[in-house]
C-alpha cells in the first residue's frame, strides 16, 4: 500500500476492547451497580427489621410502585438523548389518568379500544411538543413547561375531582399485586430500546443529540427525528399514566404532577447525559428503581421521613459527582 | 509573467465537466459572498480552488456539495443541470464533500461515524452493532490506515485523526466528484503525503477532486488546474501560476516579499521570559529562553506538547513542573489572570479563535477589552468614554475592517476576527506573545498585514513565542526554530540552519536513547 | 448599552413590555376598571414577587445556567423569617440578615456544585431544592413547631403593604431592584463578565476572567433573590404555608424567556424578564376577572406563552 499511515515509530497500541465498552457505557454500568448496591442495602435493612429477606410481597409491590416512573423516565431518556427536555410529563400523566379513570368500563374489547386511545392521545401531546421544538425551533424547555400547563388544564377539565374507576381485571393486568408480572411490560420495553438503538430513527436520535448540525449534515432529518422523540416520549407518558391508574384502581387529575421533576432524577441516576447524545433508557429503568429504593431504605432505617428529600437530594449530587469521576477515570482522559 | 489563462474546459476533451458551477450567486444577510461564479472541473483532474478567505470557496464548495441553495445560478453534473436538497441528495448524485466543519459525531464510535446510514443491517433491517468495528477496521486497512482505533470515541481521538476519518467516510463510497475544503489544515507532512496518494488514486480512476487550500507547496505538488477566485468570483484558471502572481490576483495588489526580514535582537540582561525543568506529555525535562525582541518559533509534528506548552505558560492549565521566570524572577501562573496581570504580561492568541478566543455574538469593542475591564474600570462601572476611544484607537492601528465598533465580531472576516483578537493583547499591553496558529485559515494578505506586525512588535521589544503549522512561515519570521518532539526540544535551529526543511527533518526524525 | 445587540435585543424587551400593556387593555376592556391605577399597581404588586425571583433566574439563566431550588429556598426563607423573628420587630433585622444569609448560602452551594464538581446546573439546583425541603420540613417539625405560626414582623408587612405615593412600598422596591440589576448588567464589570461568560465560558477563561467565581457569585445571587422574595411574601400574607414556593419555579422561568432572555444563555436583559413576570400576572389577573374556570385559565396560559414564543422567542437559525 503506497503511504501507509501506520509507520512503526508511532507504536500502534490499541486500548484492550473491555476498556472501550466500560468507557463508552460507563453510566449505565454505573446505574447498574448503583441499583444493586441500593437492593442489597434495602435487603440488609430489611432483614434488621423483619428478620428475613425482602419476599414476594415487597418484591411486587416495589415494582408496581415504580413500574410508572421507569416508563416514564424510559420515555424522558429518549427526549433527553436529542438534548431536548420534557417537563410536560406531569400533564400529560395527569390527563391520561384522569381519562383512564373515566373511560376504562365495559368489557375487554372496550378497555383495550379506549388504552390504545390513551396512548395515541399521548402521542398526540408528544407531537405538539415536537413540532414546536422541531419546527418551530423553540427551546425544549419552555416549550414543555407551557404545555404542561395546557395538558394541566385538559386534566382538570376531564376529572376536576379525584374520581373515577379503575376495573380490577385490567389492574391485575398491568400491575398484578400477587407477582411482579409487571416487569414483563418492562421487558418489553428493553427489547423495543434495543430495536430502537439499531434502527435508523435511533441512530438519527443519538446523533442530534452529539451534535444536531452534523447529523443534518449527514442526512439525519432533525425535525423528524425529534417529533419522532416526542412522540415516542408522549406515548410512554400515557402508558405511565395507565399503570398508575392501574396502581391507584382511581384517576386524579394532579398525581402526575410530581413525574415531571422526579423522571430528571431518574434518567440522571440512570447515567443519561442531559446534554444529549449518550445514555440508554436501560439505565433510566435503573435509575427509576434506584429512586424507590432509596425511599424504601430511608424507610426502613426509620429516617424521619421529614427529611426524606433532604437525603435524596444529597444521594442525587454524589452518585452524579462518583459517576462522572469514574467516567473519566475509566475513559482514560488523554 | 502571469500565465495565460485557459479556458476551462481542457484542449481536446469532448466530455463535458464532471461537476460545474454555472454564473452561481449566494448572499449571506448583506454579504455577496458568490456573484454569478462559474467553475468547472472535469472528471480525472485534480482542480485547486485558491483565494482569499471570503473569496467565495468554501462558499462554492457549500453550494456544489449541496450544504446550502444557490440564491440563483445553476448546477451541472456530467452537463446536466442538477438542483441539490441536501449532502444525502449530493451523495445520490455522485458527489462526495469533505467540508471545513468536521461533521463528526463527538461521542459515538469511530465505527458508527464511518459506516452513520450504510451500517451492515440485519434481515430484519435492524443494524448489527457487532459488525460496526470489524467493518470499519477493514474500511481503514484497506485505505493504509491502521493507527486509528474504530472503538475509541470520535471525541478521544486527535484533530488530525478526526479530519482523516472525515475524508474517509467520504471516499469510501466512491465518489465521482470530491470536494474538499481545507482537508489539509490539521495534517502533518505525512498524513498530507497519505491524502494526496489517495487523491491520485482517485485521480486515476476518473474522479473530479476539487480542494481548497492556503498552502501554496501543496497546491502546486498536486494540482492540476488552479482557479483564483476574488470578492465572490472566479479570476482565472491556470495550469501553472508564480505564487506572487495568484497573490496579485488573488488580492489585486503587487506583493514584493512574502515575509519581513526579522530585525536583529537587542542584547538585554536578562530573557524576558524563561522556563526550566518543564515536562510535557510527561516527557524528560525541557526549559526555554525568549528575549525580548525575540521571535521564537517551535516547530514539529502536531501533537507533541505544543498545546501544553502554551497554555501551560499561560495558566490554563499551569504546567505541571518547571519554573518560570519573567525578567528573570520566578512567578507563579495559575491561570490566565495571573499571566495577563500587568506585572506578567503575557497573552496568549489560542488556536481556534472562534471557540477559545472571540464572543461572536458580542461587539468588536467588548472583545478588544475584555482582558482590561478591571484597568477600564471605576469602582466595578466601566467608563464608557475611555472604553469607545481604546477600541476607536486599536480598530485604527490595526485596520480592522468593521462598520463600527458594535459590529457582533462573528460578522467579520477571518482574517479581521484574528486582527481582533491581536487588538485585544495589544490594549492590555502585553510584552510577552504567545502566538499560536495565528495566521491559520486567514487570507493570505491579511497573513501578511499579520507578519508584518509581528516583525514589528519584535522589533518595539515584544517577547514572541510563535508555533506555526506551516514551516515557512517559522523559518523566515523567526529568530530560532525549537523543534518539539516528544515532549521534548528535539532541535535548536538558527540561521544559516534554519529552513523550512530542516524543520520538518528534525520533527521526523527517530528518537535516539539519551 | 454595548452589551445588546442593537435592534433584536431592544426588541424582544419592547415587545415584552407591549404584551404587558395590551393585557391591561383587554383587561379593562372586559372588566372595565382594570386597567385603573389601583387595580395596575396591586397586579403588580403580586408581579413584583415573580419579578424578584425572576431576577435571580436571570442572572443564573444568562450563563446558561438555570435555579430549580427556588420553591424550597423561597418557602424556608418563609418559614426562617417567621421563627427567627417571632413576629417581633426588634428581630427583624436579625431574622432578615439570616433569612437573606441562608439564601446567599443555598445558592452558593449550588454554584460550587456547579463548578468544582462539575454537577449540570439542573440536578444540581433540583437536589439542592430537595436538600432545602428537608432541612425546612426536618428541623421545623413539618411545620408544627411552636414559632412556626408566628407571623411576620409588622414593619416587614408595613414594608410590603404601606403605600407612598399611592404605590406599594413593595412595589417601590421591585422598581429599586429593575433598576440596579439593570445597571449592574449593563454598565459594570461584573454584567459584562456575566454576558461574556454566557457567551463562551471558555473564551472568557482565556480572557483572564475567573469563570468559577463569577458563576458561584451569580447562584448566590439568585439564592438571594430567592430569600428576598419568600420574605416579601410572607410580609404579604402574614404567615408561612407549606408549598408556597412552588408556582414561583416555572413562573420565573417563564417570565424571564417571554422577556427576551435567551435560555442558552449570552443575551437578553432583566428590563425584558420584569415586563416577562408583569405579563404573566396580568394575564391570569385578566383570566381571574373572566370568571374563567381555573383549567381554562391552565390552558390560555400555556397557550399565550406559546404564542408569545412563536413571535419573537425563537433561536435563529445558524
Amino acid at each position: 500500500m503506497p503511504s501507509d499511515l501506520a509507520i512503526a515509530p508511532q507504536a500502534t497500541h490499541r486500548r484492550p476492547r473491555a476498556a472501550h465498552v466500560l468507557g463508552q457505557n460507563a453510566g449505565l454500568i454505573l446505574a447498574a451497580l448503583i441499583l444493586l448496591a441500593s437492593i442489597i442495602g434495602f435487603a440488609a435493612m430489611f432483614w434488621l427489621e423483619q428478620d428475613r429477606l425482602p419476599g414476594n410481597f415487597e418484591i411486587t409491590s416495589t415494582v408496581n410502585n415504580t413500574m410508572p416512573l421507569a416508563v416514564v423516565a424510559i420515555g424522558q431518556s429518549i427526549v433527553v438523548l436529542t438534548r431536548g427536555i420534557d417537563l410536560s410529563v406531569g400533564g400529560v400523566i395527569d390527563l391520561t389518568n384522569a381519562l383512564a379513570a373515566i373511560w376504562l368500563t365495559g368489557g375487554v374489547l372496550h378497555m383495550i379500544g379506549v388504552s390504545i386511545a390513551i396512548v395515541l392521545i399521548g402521542a398526540a401531546a408528544g407531537l405538539l411538543n415536537g413540532l414546536l421544538v422541531g419546527l418551530g425551533r423553540l427551546q425544549p424547555i419552555v416549550v414543555t413547561l407551557a404545555t404542561l400547563s395546557i395538558f394541566q388544564g385538559l386534566a382538570i377539565r376531564v376529572l376536576p375531582q379525584p374520581g373515577g374507576a379503575v376495573p380490577p381485571g385490567y389492574t391485575d393486568l398491568l400491575v398484578n399485586p400477587n407477582q411482579p408480572t409487571a416487569l414483563i411490560f418492562l421487558l418489553i420495553a428493553i427489547l423495543g430500546w434495543m430495536a430502537l438503538r439499531r434502527s435508523h430513527l435511533g441512530v438519527g436520535i443519538f446523533a442530534i443529540g452529539n451534535d444536531e448540525s452534523s447529523a443534518v449534515a449527514l442526512g439525519v432529518n432533525a425535525m423528524r427525528t425529534k417529533i419522532a422523540a416526542y412522540m415516542i416520549g408522549g406515548a410512554l407518558y400515557a402508558v405511565a399514566g395507565l399503570f398508575l391508574a392501574a396502581n391507584a384502581t382511581a384517576g386524579d387529575a394532579t398525581t402526575g404532577d410530581g413525574y415531571t421533576l422526579t423522571s430528571i432524577v431518574a434518567v440522571v441516576l440512570g447515567g443519561v447525559n442531559l446534554f444529549g447524545g449518550r445514555g440508554s433508557a436501560v439505565g433510566a429503568i435503573c435509575g427509576a428503581f434506584i429512586t424507590t429504593m432509596i425511599v424504601n431504605i430511608l424507610f426502613f432505617a426509620h429516617i424521619n421521613p421529614l427529611y426524606q428529600s433532604f437525603y435524596e437530594g444529597l444521594f442525587l449530587v454524589i452518585a452524579v459527582v462518583f459517576g462522572a469521576l469514574i467516567g473519566r477515570l475509566v475513559r482514560g482522559r488523554r | 509573467m502571469i500565465a495565460a489563462p485557459v479556458s476551462e474546459t481542457p484542449p481536446g476533451s469532448v466530455l463535458p465537466p464532471a461537476i460545474a458551477a454555472i454564473r452561481l450567486s449566494k448572499s449571506f444577510g448583506g454579504v455577496r459572498a458568490l456573484r454569478e461564479a462559474s467553475f468547472a472541473a472535469t472528471a480525472g483532474e485534480v482542480h485547486a480552488l485558491v483565494g482569499e478567505n471570503g473569496a467565495g470557496k468554501s462558499t462554492l464548495i457549500k453550494l456544489l456539495g449541496g450544504r446550502l441553495p444557490p440564491d440563483s445560478g445553476t448546477i451541472h453534473r456530467d452537463g446536466q443541470p442538477i438542483r441539490l436538497a441536501g449532502p444525502a441528495d449530493a451523495a445520490a448524485h455522485g458527489i462526495g464533500t469533505v467540508f471545513q466543519e468536521l461533521t463528526l459525531l463527538p461521542w459515538m464510535t469511530v465505527a458508527e461515524n464511518l459506516l452513520i446510514g450504510r451500517e451492515p443491517r440485519t434481515a430484519l433491517g435492524l443494524i448489527r452493532r457487532a459488525d460496526l468495528a470489524p467493518r470499519a477496521d477493514a474500511m481503514l486497512a484497506n485505505l493504509g490506515i491502521r493507527h486509528i482505533d474504530p472503538r475509541a470515541l470520535a471525541t478521544d481521538i486527535s484533530l488530525a485523526e478526526r479530519q482523516i476519518i472525515e475524508i474517509v467516510r467520504v471516499i469510501v463510497r466512491q465518489p465521482r466528484v470530491l470536494l474538499l475544503d481545507e482537508p489539509t489544515s490539521s495534517l502533518v507532512e505525512r498524513e498530507v503525503e497519505w491524502l494526496f496518494a489517495r487523491i491520485r488514486e482517485l485521480r486515476a480512476q476518473g474522479t473530479a477532486v476539487v480542494f481548497t487550500s492556503h498552502r501554496w507547496k501543496e497546491i502546486t505538488s498536486i494540482a492540476d488546474r488552479i482557479t483564483i477566485f476574488r470578492n465572490g468570483a472566479e479570476v482565472g484558471t491556470f495550469t501553472t501560476i508564480a505564487e506572487t502572481d495568484a497573490i496579485t490576483l488573488m488580492t489585486g495588489q503587487q506583493v514584493d516579499t512574502l515575509y519581513p526580514t526579522p530585525a536583529p535582537i537587542p542584547a538585554t540582561a536578562q530573557p524576558a521570559l524563561e522556563l526550566t525543568d518543564a515536562t510535557l506529555n510527561g516527557g524528560a525535562r525541557i526549559g526555554l529562553s525568549l528575549a525580548a525582541g525575540e521571535i521564537l518559533g517551535i516547530g514539529g509534528l502536531a501533537g507533541q506538547g505544543h498545546r501544553e506548552l502554551f497554555l501551560g505558560l499561560f495558566g490554563a492549565p499551569p504546567l505541571r513542573h518547571g519554573t518560570t521566570r519573567i525578567g528573570g524572577k520566578p512567578v507563579r501562573i495559575a491561570s490566565p489572570a495571573d499571566a495577563i496581570h500587568a506585572r506578567l504580561g503575557i497573552a496568549l492568541v489560542p488556536e481556534d479563535r472562534k471557540s477559545e478566543g472571540l464572543l461572536l455574538p458580542l461587539p468588536v469593542r467588548d472583545n478588544l477589552t475584555l482582558p482590561i475591564l478591571s484597568r477600564l474600570s471605576r469602582l466595578g462601572v466601566i467608563r464608557g468614554a475611555a472604553e469607545r476611544r481604546m477600541s476607536k484607537e486599536m480598530i485604527e492601528r490595526l485596520t480592522i475592517r468593521t462598520p463600527s465598533a458594535t459590529q457582533p465580531v462573528g460578522a467579520l472576516s477571518g482574517g479581521n476576527q484574528q486582527k481582533v483578537l491581536l487588538g485585544r493583547w495589544l490594549l492590555a499591553d502585553s510584552h510577552i506573545l504567545l502566538l499560536y496558529d495565528v495566521t491559520r485559515g486567514v487570507d493570505i494578505a491579511t497573513k501578511h498585514e499579520i507578519y508584518e506586525l509581528m516583525t514589528r512588535l519584535a522589533a518595539e521589544g515584544k517577547a514572541i513565542l510563535f508555533y506555526s503549522s506551516d514551516t515557512e512561515e517559522l523559518a523566515h519570521l523567526c529568530h530560532r526554530v525549537l523543534v518539539l518532539r516528544d515532549g521534548r526540544i528535539a532541535a535548536t535551529l538558527t540561521p544559516p540552519a534554519l529552513s523550512a526543511e530542516a524543520i520538518v527533518a528534525a520533527a521526523m526524525q527517530e528518537t535516539h536513547a539519551d | 448599552m454595548s452589551n445588546l445587540l442593537p435592534s433584536a435585543n431592544a426588541l424582544r424587551v419592547l415587545a415584552a413590555y407591549g404584551a404587558a400593556v395590551l393585557l391591561f387593555v383587554i383587561g379593562n376592556w372586559v372588566h372595565p376598571g382594570f386597567a385603573s391605577f389601583g387595580s395596575v399597581t396591586s397586579i403588580l404588586l403580586v408581579a413584583s414577587f415573580v419579578g424578584l425571583v425572576a431576577a435571580g433566574q436571570c442572572f443564573v439563566i444568562l450563563i446558561g445556567g438555570i435555579d430549580l431550588s427556588v420553591p424550597w429556598v423561597l418557602n424556608a426563607a418563609a418559614i426562617l423569617l417567621v421563627t427567627a423573628s417571632l413576629g417581633q420587630d426588634s428581630r427583624a433585622i436579625y431574622a432578615v440578615a439570616v433569612t437573606l444569609g441562608m439564601g446567599a448560602l443555598a445558592g452558593m452551594a449550588n454554584g460550587i456544585g456547579v463548578v468544582w464538581f462539575g454537577v449540570p446546573a439542573v440536578v444540581m439546583t433540583l437536589a439542592m431544592n430537595g436538600i432545602i425541603e428537608g432541612l425546612a420540613l426536618g428541623l421545623s417539625g413539618g411545620m408544627t413547631c411552636s414559632a412556626c405560626a408566628s407571623y411576620a414582623p409588622p414593619v416587614i408587612a408595613a414594608a410590603v403593604h404601606d403605600v407612598w405615593l399611592g404605590i406599594p412600598a413593595a412595589l417601590w422596591l421591585w422598581l429599586v431592584v429593575i433598576a440596579v440589576v439593570s445597571f449592574v448588567l449593563s454598565l459594570t464589570r461584573f454584567g459584562r463578565t456575566t454576558y461574556a461568560i454566557g457567551n463562551n465560558a471558555r473564551a472568557a477563561y482565556l480572557a483572564g476572567i475567573n469563570v468559577n467565581l463569577t458563576t458561584v457569585a451569580l447562584y448566590a445571587l439568585s439564592g438571594l433573590f430567592s430569600a428576598m422574595a419568600g420574605i416579601l411574601l410572607v410580609g404579604f400574607g402574614g404567615q408561612a404555608s407549606l408549598g408556597m414556593g412552588t408556582p414561583y419555579l416555572f413562573q420565573s422561568i417563564a417570565a424571564v424567556v417571554i422577556g427576551g432572555v435567551s435560555i442558552l444563555g449570552g443575551r437578553g436583559s432583566y428590563l425584558g424578564a420584569a415586563a416577562g413576570a408583569a405579563s404573566l400576572t396580568a394575564l391570569v389577573s385578566v383570566l381571574l376577572a373572566l370568571n374563567m374556570p381555573d383549567y381554562g385559565r391552565s390552558i390560555i396560559y400555556g397557550v399565550v406563552i406559546l404564542v408569545l414564543l412563536l413571535l419573537y422567542g425563537r433561536e435563529q437559525r445558524e
